[in-house]
């Protein structure tokens, strides 16, 4: 006993000094004029990212990373960024912000990241903004639509948000119920966290009285939704709106005919993806239909989009992405989804950051170049970056769609906002952005 | 009133699942006297095999027979290999043990099946029944998940009571060295009885993923629920375990519909305090001869 209790001390001891040692290694910054350069070599730059490759969340999400690094292979075989090559380090932290933390950590002090770029998760990434912000790492283009990363540039300095808040995103859905369906009555349908907060904040300023039953769901408790539904059901709810991720938008519709409620459908982006959703569908229902009837119970919903999916085969942009995808997909069965595409447009975004700052690449100036110039970056996103020194929020407006056949057709423009009163406008504007003939940033 | 009938349909179909998770646990106290905490975990996997046989065009309930008697052979041999050689040391030894065998059984189903969510087909419809106009709350897998936990309950009272079988069993459980002397030969209802429990167990693991959607982790939430439903009733009792699980389900059921989601998890531990606090050895248990 007496030497185990001794072994186990001595263990400690190593592993402290160790950790010790690491950290000490990390702090090996190559000072530059202006600002550190921690992960850029002449020839290489390194970036991280945490995902959830495993759990609930992945179905879908961990396809994104795999479009960063296609995206990133093809730049690279194209020489770079300004001769630098592009390595990008993922690490799954299963949607647990504690694991977040730990993975973040790796990659701070072992990894030695330049920056963190997409890390993915409201809850997840809320965990290490503080991390990286406190020790000056840029946290670029989050995965998540919460207001936090870019409402409050004075705290979160180094953080910049990418796709649409939730909160406009709810404003825009909204506004469209509003004037089109005046007479419906809206049940919410919100995970329980910020995603269903923001955007139900957004959806009240214009259908306050409209809405009469509000339900929510806890992301990893109880997948029976017939309370949730019956709820609506009785209180004659018509049109549910739900903030809620692509698993739950399929065991809502399960749940809703469980009890028998039938009504109209209107999910949040996220939620919303067809190929995905409707393969779940179609094996919960029937067992053996193919997913393609799967996609045809998503007919009729409605939704969000703010860049080209894989359902706009002739789009410039998704032809980029499909010749990328061709040529670079690591397993070279497995198909472009749109979350590989929204995981190559973020890559784009980031590229085109690069390019912007120039050679001269510190910590400090990738931030500066996106607060000044991210605002005119012209990529897929249907609308403009809000980036400035006053925002780091992420692309300004979204279309309502409907989907249909799998497909998505437009029921508005694009429609350009911010958070707070800020004004609803039609702007197409950034929609006709064409990427260069290369397909690399300029 | 159509929301409370819903609401209440919803709740017994809920609490038939867990009952039937129950009946597994109680199954196994009853047989071995230990809690089986990788009961979810041997469910899951019993159900993957499942999954994996209807994926390739084998008919439902050809599966659904396949599930059993693979949770029939795994039962027995964890109980062989893993359990036997704890068998006769402290009680804690062999939970502890149950508790590494959910992590590893966790551990080789993502290996072996991934972990990302697949949906899993119901052998009959899962939409509401129509009555007239308009719909109830409950649709025909729901009902079908009632008549099944019902049946399993039955047999397994008729199996305790009223079989020589069952009551071997029991002996073997309650004392070992007694039951020897007597002829019945313990090892062999022990193995029974883990094979048994898994067999009910991989019963519940089919009604709770038809319909729905499973990844490794999709009977985490049943091991607390369905603990608690057992306990509720009585570890001893089939049919406590039975109401225990549809007190537990309906109660969850309101909770949610009536409150909110979050304080479902909430008012479970809720209601396991009390019981413990009020009755510790549950609401159907016999008279306390025998207290753990």
């Amino acid at each position: 006993m007496r030497t185990t209790a001794r072994r186990a001390v001595q263990v400690v001891c190593v592993l402290t000094t160790a950790s010790l040692l690491a950290a000490c290694g990390a702090g090996k910054e190559r000072p530059s004029e202006e600002g550190t350069a921690v992960g850029v070599t002449d020839t290489t730059i390194k970036v991280g990212a945490h995902f959830p490759l495993t759990g609930p969340a992945a179905p879908g999400y961990s396809e994104i990373p795999s479009g960063h690094q296609a995206f990133y292979e093809y730049v690279n075989d194209a020489g770079g960024v300004h001769g630098r090559k592009i390595e990008m380090v993922v690490k799954d932290d299963a949607y647990n912000p504690t694991n977040t933390s730990a993975v973040t950590n790796d990659m701070i002090l072992q990894d030695e990241i330049f920056a963190m770029v997409a890390g993915l998760g409201t809850p997840t990434h809320r965990a290490v903004v503080q991390r990286l912000n406190d020790d000056g790492i840029p946290d670029l283009f989050v995965s998540s639509g919460s207001l936090q990363w870019g409402d409050n540039p004075e705290t979160s300095p180094m953080t910049f948000g990418w796709q649409p808040d939730y909160e406009i995103e709810g404003k825009v859905i909204g506004q469209y119920v509003a004037e089109n369906m005046p007479d419906a009555k809206v049940g919410l349908f919100l995970q329980d966290d910020d995603f269903g907060e923001d955007g139900e904040k957004g959806a009240r300023q214009f259908l306050d009285s409209q809405i009469v039953d509000v339900q929510k769901y806890t992301p990893g408790g109880s997948t029976d939704f017939s309370p949730q539904m019956s709820s609506f059901k009785s209180k004659g709810v018509d049109l549910v709106i739900g903030f809620n991720t692509p698993s739950y938008t399929a065991l809502s519709q399960i749940a809703a005919q469980g009890v028998g409620f039938k009504s109209k459908w209107f999910y949040s982006n996220v939620g919303s993806d067809p190929a995905l959703v409707g393969g779940l569908l179609a094996s919960m229902t029937k067992g053996k239909i193919p997913a393609e009837q799967g996609v045809k119970l998503m007919d009729g919903m409605m939704t969000t989009e703010y860049i080209p999916g894989v359902d706009a085969p002739d789009d410039e942009w998704v032809k980029l992405w499909q010749k990328v995808w061709d040529s670079y997909s690591k397993k070279g069965s497995e198909k472009l989804t749109n979350y590989r595409i929204y995981g190559m447009s973020q890559a784009y975004t980031f590229v085109q950051a690069l390019q912007a700052n120039g050679k001269d690449l510190t910590r400090e100036s990738i931030v500066e170049t996106i607060e000044k110039e991210g605002a005119s970056f012209e990529g897929p996103g249907l609308a403009p970056f809000r980036f400035s020194e006053d925002s780091h929020m992420g692309i300004s407006g979204v279309s309502v769609v409907e989907i249909k056949n799998g497909a998505s057709e437009p029921l508005t423009p694009v429609l350009v906002t911010d958070i707070g009163d800020a004004p609803i406008e039609e702007d197409d504007s950034a929609a006709s952005d064409a990427p260069p003939s290369s397909g690399i940033p300029e | 009133m159509q929301q409370f009938l819903d609401t209440t349909l919803g709740g017994l179909v809920l609490g038939a699942v867990y009952a039937a998770f129950a009946l597994a646990l109680c199954l196994i106290w009853r047989s071995t006297r230990i809690v089986n905490f990788a009961q979810a975990a041997m469910a899951m996997v019993t159900t993957y095999i499942a999954l994996t046989l209807i994926n390739a065009d084998v008919p439902y309930w050809v599966a659904f027979v396949a599930a059993i008697a693979a949770g029939f052979g795994l039962g027995a041999v964890i109980e062989r290999v893993i359990i036997r050689p704890v068998e006769g040391k402290a009680e804690l030894n062999a939970v502890i043990l149950t508790l590494g065998l959910f992590m590893v059984l966790h551990g080789l189903t993502a290996i072996t099946f991934g972990v990302q969510h697949r949906g899993f087909p119901a052998p009959v419809s899962t939409n509401a029944i129509a009555v007239g106009d308009s719909s109830i709350g409950i649709t025909p897998f729901g009902i079908l998940t009632i008549v099944v936990v019902a049946v399993v309950m039955a047999g397994l009272v008729v199996l305790f009571r009223f079989t020589d079988l069952g009551l071997r069993m029991r002996a073997a459980a309650f004392n070992g060295e007694v039951s020897r002397l007597l002829g019945v030969r313990v090892g062999r209802m022990l193995t029974l009885g883990w094979a048994l429990a898994a067999a009910v167990g991989a019963v519940a693991g089919m009604l709770i993923a038809g319909g729905d959607l499973v990844n490794p982790a999709f009977m985490d939430p049943f091991v607390i629920y369905g603990f608690i439903a057992a306990v509720l009733g009585g570890l001893d009792s089939p049919l406590g375990s039975v109401i225990g699980g549809l007190i537990l389900g309906l109660s969850l059921s309101y909770v949610t519909g009536y409150i909110g989601e979050h304080l479902a998890p909430l008012v479970a531990l809720g209601i396991l305090m009390v019981v413990l606090l009020v009755r510790p050895s549950g609401l159907f248990a016999a008279a306390a001869a025998r207290r753990v």
